[in-house]
């Protein structure tokens, strides 16, 4: 199984319960809660209202900064998505009601009733799925770039047909800074570059399964039930999630606004996380 | 050995400096680039160059299916070889093959396939390949994470509506039929053979074995390069307790045959240069959709034929190195038969197919190839194997409907 690089890991297993020792939680601790037809791996974190993150195709390791500032004043869930990295069961996850049901299935199993609910891309995509098919269960909602909508006028690059090299100039602004090549590191060795594009096969297949070749599978008739108040984020430089993405969203969720970070690309919760962190936590305590 | 003539009808009249200009002559090269008047004398030129495979004694001629593709203009293989079913006699029709999981229902190459067996009285070979990732998932919008499991279902959806004289319903999950009954039924019992084209995966070799099928390895590569691949599938076949029987292999080499060696490269070494830079250049983005290949294929470090790495190792390569290296096999009727029985040999293979038609050569030096290798090559190699049982060739009846001439008077 694959390590986060942080230490001091509680570890424990839920079977379709969360574990309460009433004691405040500080690290990230890694549990393993049983979700209908899939095992999910959950990094949880922090103390007070409960936030689940929901990450996208890219960069999801490790345990990110903007996450950190959150669990400051969140009680932080981040699981990683069933077929990334080392997790089965994505087999018998057939489609977007399959993947929605599983997710409601993972809230049972965290025992939260009706947590915060945040996404980036594919990741807020599930996420307005499930606040579209489930409006009661979710609080408030943060979609930032997120997946699920097509404009013909702004298709956004086809990162499935992006080769490996081109990803970090794809997603990052600044693909030369630290954060850009500890998030995508170059391989050392051609080894090195064939784990790297198994991992990425693996990773990305997950997210073919349910949007290739165009992301459109109907979410565009079910954002009108959200009932939650939604946050929508864009970046100005996001070949992938062009801005006009933002529009469409909040004009589609009844109660929604839309920030547009400037000079930002794809993976800015990577490389603006005291910006991202303060927004969705400033959001969230409106 | 069988020795059969393949087709990929490839487009010969792309710009000088297309390779420079595009990045892919798949997938996205644009149709603007395609002259419907030019083609039209193209695929008619096409037709006689496999006709005449025919009438020069080839066993079988082949076509294949490619989608959004000015390498292989083709994206019905079923017309040509239906237009082929009337004009030719004695050949196998050799379509390699439907992609299986782009038809829908699937039943759909379950009634073309019968109907191509029916009409040539028993000629036709059923090739069904998976189809690459630029045809299923980028030209046909197929889902990678998913095309294989559809393709098995809908190989095992055709087998049964050949096979199955009473009407059946068909619940799968990509394909749900309440009443399959397809009319009409394949002339040859139980079925055509089958063989399936891969580019090398595991997981084909065990099914096309289980299945008792052949293997088909299309390279673009040559014999040498070739090699590591079919070791690994006989060495795949000894350990399943598969007999070695050549005849479950197949293998497509390019040839060219002239009067001598020097002759061959002058005539054909344009063309092989045409076929290896424009129509193989391919853009890495589309070589692999993520998931295509599974995690067991990408372990055993198999690579796409196609893409950057495959196009750089054949980067800058002169007549000399692709003739060296087995790309082409090429000369002298001499020197083509020796080559070509220590490739047969080498490879372990009884169906081989010939790419005769290479890239940009026009209809007279294909003709003049096909000639060549018919009348001075082919009876030296044709022997090879004889000691083994072909079970997977076509069994034509004998007493096949003459395609009859039209009354003079139109009465």
């Amino acid at each position: 199984m694959h390590e986060p690089p942080w230490g001091g890991l509680r570890k424990s297993r839920l079977h379709g319960e969360c574990e309460d020792d009433g004691a405040q939680m500080t690290g990230p601790a890694q549990l393993t809660v049983d979700a209908g037809p899939a095992t999910a791996r959950v990094t949880k974190a922090g103390g007070g209202a409960p936030l689940v993150y929901l990450h996208g195709p890219f960069g999801h390791r490790g345990w990110p900064a903007f996450l950190d500032r959150l669990s400051e004043s969140f009680t932080v869930y981040a699981p990683v998505h069933p077929g990334f990295d080392e997790t089965v069961g994505i087999e018998s996850i057939d489609d977007i009601l399959d993947l929605t049901l599983y997710h409601v299935d993972l809230l049972d199993g965290l025992r939260l009733e009706r947590p915060h609910l945040a996404g980036h891309h594919f990741g807020a995509m599930i996420a307005a799925e499930i606040a579209a098919i489930n409006p009661h269960r979710v609080d408030r909602l943060v979609l930032a770039s997120p997946a699920g909508l097509w404009l013909d006028d702004a298709p956004g690059v086809d990162y499935f047909a992006t080769p490996a090299e081109e990803l970090r100039a794809l997603l990052f602004s600044d693909p030369d800074s630290h954060v850009a090549s500890s998030a995508m590191p170059e391989p050392a060795d051609e080894e090195e570059r064939e784990e790297q594009s198994i991992e990425r096969s693996r990773a990305l297949s997950t997210v073919a399964k349910f949007l290739w070749p165009i992301p459109d599978k109907g979410l565009a008739k079910r954002l009108r039930r959200i009932r939650s108040r939604t946050l929508v984020t864009v970046a100005e430089g996001d070949p992938v999630v062009p801005p006009e993405y933002g529009e469409a969203f909040a004009d589609a969720i009844p109660d929604c606004r839309l920030s547009t970070l400037g000079g930002a690309g794809h993976l800015y919760p990577l490389e603006r996380p005291d910006e991202f962190a303060r927004l969705i936590a400033q959001f969230l305590r409106s | 050995m069988n020795i059969s003539w393949f087709h990929l009808m490839p487009y010969r009249l792309l710009p000088d400096d297309f390779e420079k200009r595009y990045r892919s002559v798949w997938v996205d090269v644009p149709s603007h680039l395609f002259d419907p008047r030019e083609a039209h004398h193209l695929y008619n030129e096409f037709l006689d160059e496999l006709e005449y495979a025919d009438q020069a004694g080839f066993d079988g001629i082949c076509v294949n299916e490619h989608h959004n593709n000015a390498y292989g203009i083709m994206p019905s293989p079923n017309l040509m070889a239906a237009m082929l079913a009337r004009r030719t006699s004695n050949a196998a029709l050799i379509v390699l093959g439907n992609s299986l999981a782009l038809y829908n229902p699937p039943i759909r190459v379950a009634e073309e396939f019968a109907m191509l067996d029916v009409a040539s009285g028993g000629r036709l070979v059923a090739g069904f390949p998976v189809g690459t990732s630029m045809d299923t998932n980028f030209a046909y919008g197929q889902n990678p994470a998913t095309l294989r499991k559809k393709y098995y279902e809908a190989h095992d959806l055709v087998i049964r509506a050949w096979t199955e004289p009473e009407p059946f319903a068909f619940n799968g999950k990509h394909t749900q039929i309440r009443y399959v009954n397809i009319w009409p039924r394949p002339l040859q019992d139980p079925h055509p053979p089958v063989w399936i084209p891969g580019g090398g995966s595991v997981e084909t070799w065990e099914w096309t074995s289980r299945m008792d099928y052949v293997y088909c390895y299309l390279s673009y590569s040559g014999y040498k390069h070739g090699t590591r691949v079919m070791n690994g599938f006989w060495n795949e076949m000894e350990k399943l307790g598969v007999d070695d029987n050549p005849y479950r292999a197949g293998f497509l080499q390019l040839v060219a045959v002239s009067e001598t060696d020097e002759r061959a490269e002058e005539e054909y070494g344009p063309h092989v240069d045409y076929f290896y830079k424009k129509n193989l250049h391919v853009y890495e983005g589309f070589a692999d959709a993520p998931g295509y290949r599974t995690l067991k294929t990408m372990r055993k470090g198999v690579k796409s034929q196609v893409g950057s790495s495959a196009s750089r190792k054949r980067q800058g390569l002169t007549w000399k190195e692709y003739v060296e290296e087995g790309y082409v096999i090429a000369g002298s009727p001499k020197t083509v038969v020796e080559n070509l029985r220590r490739a047969a040999e080498g490879l372990r293979v009884g169906q081989l197919m010939v790419l005769l038609q290479i890239g940009s050569m026009p209809k007279d030096l294909t003709i003049k190839n096909t000639r060549l290798f018919a009348e001075q090559v082919m009876p030296h190699v044709h022997d090879m194997w004889d000691e083994y049982e072909d079970r997977w060739w076509p069994k034509p009846i004998d007493d096949r409907a003459p395609v009859a001439s039209l009354p003079a008077d139109g009465a």
